[in-house]
């Protein structure tokens, strides 16, 4: 098999026209605008802007987090269809410590409207979060964030200075040693993904808990990754980019990615729910019955409905994964479904209201806010992204194998 | 000898040969061939002897629970489900890496599955049957099993198929099923070899009649790879099922450490975990027996070893994410549970279940373990024990003390419960090893489709 | 008439002229699946496909009806406080009855569009073919092809790398 590969500069660089170069602007200007207006949309309810403001974030945050887990798990498996792609994963990783900046509003500003275990008082009549101090604290919170970011960032730098190093040095020594350390990186995602999602979203109820959470947030992760790497080389392609590099055969491959973790999903989220309905404990059941009232039910139908079966019907086919169109609209359907999948747990979380300040779980209300925070986190992102996208080949253009991903055949 | 064979050489690890020592395609008939037609060696009849004496145990030990009823078992309350429930789940456990080794990894392409997709999927196929016996025998009235079948009948009464025992009917019968329909499928090229070889009549007309008249024919293979395809794509959510609808019976109920929300995937990686180190000790063995050590490698142990290393950890990260759910959640009964678990007076239990599934797969860190027989042998043995206690562990340290503190007791299996485990483990080896005898054990057509030979480079357009 | 190849590569070239001599009555023989032959040979998608996705969805309508039907209708009972048609507990049945479907829908689908099983074929009858199922690889053309003729086509096969040709006779 041929190693060495020459592929025109044109074919993996950003375009120089179109909207790509001007995302770091256009990207930036929604990003200012869509946060300046959130601020202002608040008004009188300043509770709300802090879970508009969650769910904005963990949108997108999951989304890079997709971006570092693929290309950890492009090492792991040794895999060789995935490296035409692997580069615009890392980017998209990349944009981790604009997350890390992103999050310091939640501790700062919003942690007690959004963590009811963050209210003293609440804690000393709430005999359970007494209990849970020693893990629920701002403190320890605070830390723990710290802990993920710091893990995170270091996993991406990580790699992402290897892959960029093996550009120039052709180095094939660089992914052996990749294979080799990917596993325990793999480990240490795991485990801090496993307990940011407890952290930022299970907590929202503290009274509530569930094993699977975590593995149920990492099916999310991989979804929107797949998704938005479809969109990505799409697009690009649209400009000539990556045109002969990306092929049918990767799209087949990453449509069955996306369409697997669609029937991963399902499955995670099925056993968490009925395992909770069946055994109809009033603590579990609870997180469910929020979701089901206050106007949530069409949403929870929608969730099931339409992160569920639409996506596995419409991806099912063989035809359809190969075609442009069919997997433009699905992934970007996947991607609103993820939107809709954070929302739905981030939102119907019991806040204090009323006189009595009895705890009461948020109706389903979409408000301007919610809008205003997707636009300004998301519109700093693809800003960030755009701009690391600029920078360098979008193709790991040395990597040993590249020849294979070249010639791929999805069968 | 010459190690370069390769199916694709791998610009990182350079020459993995799938298969080593570049054999012909011819050679690999021969070698898969000759046990099914040697004369077997004498060390076949005494290990057969061996499986039949011990099945015959089996025999004993069910017949006489028939005529005694089920006391002759540790089984009482509160501890009702006991051994029986254990080697159920083990056993289905087991019957999980076959298919894992022939769907899904077919899915992701590794084709170093060739080599060890027959064996697997046949050991499937017997831990799946020896599984089956237990709930047939569990309900100690071996009369009445039919009311688990959606059949009209004289009561006028139907299942109650809200009830997670039902779904275990149905998932794990209609594993064995597609289990078998798959092996089968996979069988019949190489039931035609063995007719095309066959030098008697009989075994002509047995082979012939099995092989469905398979003449090679590339309309007929085009369909052959699409329902094969298809059937991995089905197979590789319903093995997922299967587990999950087991750990389901367990954590629909109310019970502290059973009610957990990670049960589903945390059964399917465990029962990936024992079904692949009990491969690891049935490949370990044949390979040297049968002459196959180019075909089933160093490479193969190499690949099972790190998958036995990654789902590992994932059972030992559900291990730890139940105790910590076990304290966050707050609730006293299930802090009790896993305190219980891990200090009450089945502590040795949860220890020997700790140390055999999460340390022990630790070796495998080292490539040295992952390519030597005797740890590979050594550990596989002890993940297989692991696994058991696991089960128990499970089943026994959460039932003997639940919410009600006055019934609170220990258990002890009787002599019936190890005559009865041990027999299954003889039904298990006989078919195995009547296996080895009568059907190829490696996938000879899929072999020969990943030599380097049978790539074609210069396609005509 | 049967022709022997030495190997899949020249297997497919031939199978790629037999293609475009315009044969429709052929086949290619080989113990393994060589891949991209069907390409070579110009053959169509399976449809294997369909017939899982039809059988599949019928096993999950069957599964969920009887399920309905017989907890909901004809046998009634309240168990844990759960509605009759209690849904989320009839999921696992559906799901294992789909997969079965499937399952059966693929091996139809393989028999009966491959034509098997199958008693007995002419080609059996050839020495040599009983090396198919081993490491040999052939090209059979019918007689009954329209442009078959016992010359040319020998003449043909010769031309486009044939090691052997022998004419193989039904009983």
């Amino acid at each position: 098999m041929e190693h060495h590969v020459t592929l025109d500069s044109q074919q993996i660089t950003l375009p120089t026209s179109g909207l790509w170069p001007k995302l770091p602007a256009v990207g930036g200007v929604i990003g200012v605008v869509g946060l300046g207006l959130a601020f202002l949309l608040q008004g009188e309810d300043p509770q709300r802007l802090a879970f508009s403001y969650l769910t904005g974030f963990m949108f997108w945050v999951t989304i890079a987090l997709g971006g570092l887990f693929f290309v950890i798990l492009h090492y792991l498996a040794r895999s060789g269809w995935s490296v035409v792609v692997r580069r615009l994963a890392e980017k998209v990783a990349a944009t981790l410590p604009l997350f890390a900046i992103l999050f310091l509003p939640i501790p700062l500003l919003f942690m007690h409207d959004l963590f009811h275990w963050s209210d003293a008082a609440a804690v000393a009549h709430d005999p359970l979060l007494q209990h849970k101090a020693p893990y629920l604290n701002i403190a320890f919170f605070n830390l723990r964030a710290v802990i993920y970011f710091a893990v995170w960032i270091g996993l991406m730098i990580y790699f992402n200075r290897a892959s960029q190093k093996q550009d120039a040095s052709a180095d094939f020594g660089i992914t052996a040693r990749l294979n080799k350390r990917s596993a325990p990186c793999m480990i240490l995602f795991g485990l801090t993904l496993n307990f940011a999602a407890v952290d930022w979203m299970m907590t929202l109820d503290p009274h509530w808990f569930s094993t699977i959470f975590g593995v149920y947030t990492f099916a999310g992760c991989v979804i929107a990754i797949f998704a938005t790497l479809i969109l990505m080389s799409l697009r690009l392609q649209r400009r000539g980019v990556l045109e002969g590099v990306v092929t049918g055969e990767h799209y087949h491959d990453m449509g069955k990615m996306l369409f697997g973790f669609v029937v991963f999903w399902a499955y995670i989220g099925f056993s968490q729910f009925m395992l909770i309905w069946y055994a109809n404990i009033p603590e579990e059941t609870i997180w469910f019955d929020h979701r089901w009232h206050n106007g949530w039910q069409p949403v929870s139908i929608l969730l099931a409905v339409g992160h569920f079966a639409i996506p596995f019907f419409w991806l099912i086919s063989q035809p359809a994964k190969r075609s442009r169109f069919a997997m433009t609209a699905g992934a970007l359907w996947l991607l609103f479904m993820h939107y809709v999948d954070i929302y739905w747990l981030v939102m119907p979380t019991p806040v204090p209201s009323g006189d009595h300040h009895a705890m009461v779980a948020q109706a389903f209300q979409p408000a301007a806010t919610d809008i205003a925070c997707w636009l300004g986190i998301g519109g700093l992102f693809v800003a960030y992204l755009g701009h690391l996208l600029g920078q360098g080949s979008l193709v790991p253009k040395a990597d040993p194998r590249l020849a294979e991903s070249l010639t791929f055949e999805s069968v | 000898m010459a190690h370069a064979v390769v199916a694709d050489i791998d610009p990182i690890q350079g020459r993995t040969a799938l298969i080593e020592g570049e054999p012909s395609f011819h050679d690999i008939t021969e070698v898969v061939s000759a046990p099914v037609e040697w004369k077997p060696p004498l060390g076949w009849y005494i290990f057969l002897g061996a499986s039949m004496a011990l099945t015959s145990l089996l025999g004993v030990s069910i017949g006489w629970l028939f005529w005694e009823g089920t006391g002759i078992w540790g089984n009482n309350i509160p501890i009702a489900w006991a051994w029986p429930i254990v080697n159920f789940v083990f056993w289905v456990g087991i019957g999980h890496a076959g298919t894992l080794i022939s769907a899904v990894l077919f899915l992701f392409r590794q084709k170093w599955r060739t080599s060890i997709n027959r064996a697997a999927e046949a050991m499937t196929l017997f831990a799946v049957a020896c599984a089956l016996i237990f709930p047939g025998i569990h309900i100690g009235r071996p009369w009445l099993p039919y009311w688990m079948m959606p059949i009209p009948n004289q009561m006028g009464m139907w299942p109650q198929f809200r009830s997670p025992l039902m779904w275990d009917v149905f998932a794990v019968s209609i594993y064995g099923t597609v289990s078998l329909v798959f092996w089968y499928v996979g069988l019949i090229p190489d039931l035609a070899t063995m007719r095309d070889r066959s030098t008697t009549k009989i075994r002509r007309l047995a082979y012939g009649f099995f092989a469905l008249g398979w003449r090679g024919s590339f309309r007929q293979w085009l369909h052959y790879e699409k329902a094969y395809l298809m059937l991995a794509g089905l197979a590789t959510p319903l093995v997922l099922s299967v587990h999950s609808v087991v750990s389901f019976d367990f954590a629909v109920s109310q019970l502290p450490g059973w009610h957990t929300t990670i049960f589903p995937p945390y059964f399917v990686a465990g029962a990936i975990f024992s079904g692949l180190a009990m491969v690891i000790t049935l490949m370990v063995i044949c390979r040297k027996v049968f002459k196959m050590e180019h075909i089933i490698n160093l490479l193969h142990f190499d690949r099972m070893a790190k998958l036995i290393l990654l789902t590992g950890t994932l059972v030992g990260f559900a291990y730890s994410m139940e105790f910590f759910i076990a304290w966050y959640g707050g609730n006293t009964y299930e802090l009790f549970a896993f305190t219980n678990r891990a200090g009450g007076p089945f502590a040795w239990a949860y220890w020997t279940m700790i140390f055999c599934n999460v340390v022990t797969p630790q070796i495998f860190w080292w490539k040295k373990a992952r390519t030597h027989m005797g740890i590979l042998f050594v550990a596989s043995i002890f993940i297989n024990i692991g696994m058991w206690f696991e089960r128990f562990v499970i089943v026994v340290t959460s039932l003997h003390a639940d919410f009600l503190p006055s019934s609170w007791d220990y258990y002890r299996p009787t002599f019936w419960d190890f005559a009865t485990f041990a027999g299954s483990f003889g039904l298990f080896f006989t078919l195995f090893t009547l296996f080895v005898r009568f059907l190829p054990m490696v996938a000879m057509a899929e072999v020969k489709s990943v030599l380097p030979q049978a790539h074609v480079h210069n396609r005509p357009e | 008439m049967l022709a022997e190849f030495p190997d899949p590569e020249t297997l497919m070239h031939a199978c790629a002229k037999v293609r475009d001599a315009g044969f429709t009555c052929w086949d290619a023989h080989t113990p393994f699946p060589v891949h991209g032959l069907d390409k070579a040979m110009g053959l169509k998608r399976s449809m294997v496909s369909a017939f899982v996705l039809i059988l599949g969805l019928s096993g999950a309508a069957a599964g969920m009806l009887l399920q309905y039907w017989t907890s909901a209708l004809a046998y009634p009972i309240v168990i844990s406080g759960k509605p009759f048609f209690s849904w989320p507990a009839f999921v696992p049945i559906m799901f294992e009855c789909g997969v079965l479907g499937g399952a059966i829908g693929a091996v139809l689908g393989m028999l009966l569009l491959g034509g098997l099983p199958r008693h007995h074929h002419a080609l059996f009858n050839s020495e040599a073919f009983s090396r198919v199922s081993d490491d040999a690889f052939f090209i059979s053309i019918e007689a009954q092809d329209p442009k078959y003729d016992a010359e040319t086509t020998h003449a043909f096969l010769d031309g486009i790398g044939a090691q052997a040709i022998e004419k193989v006779m039904e009983d």
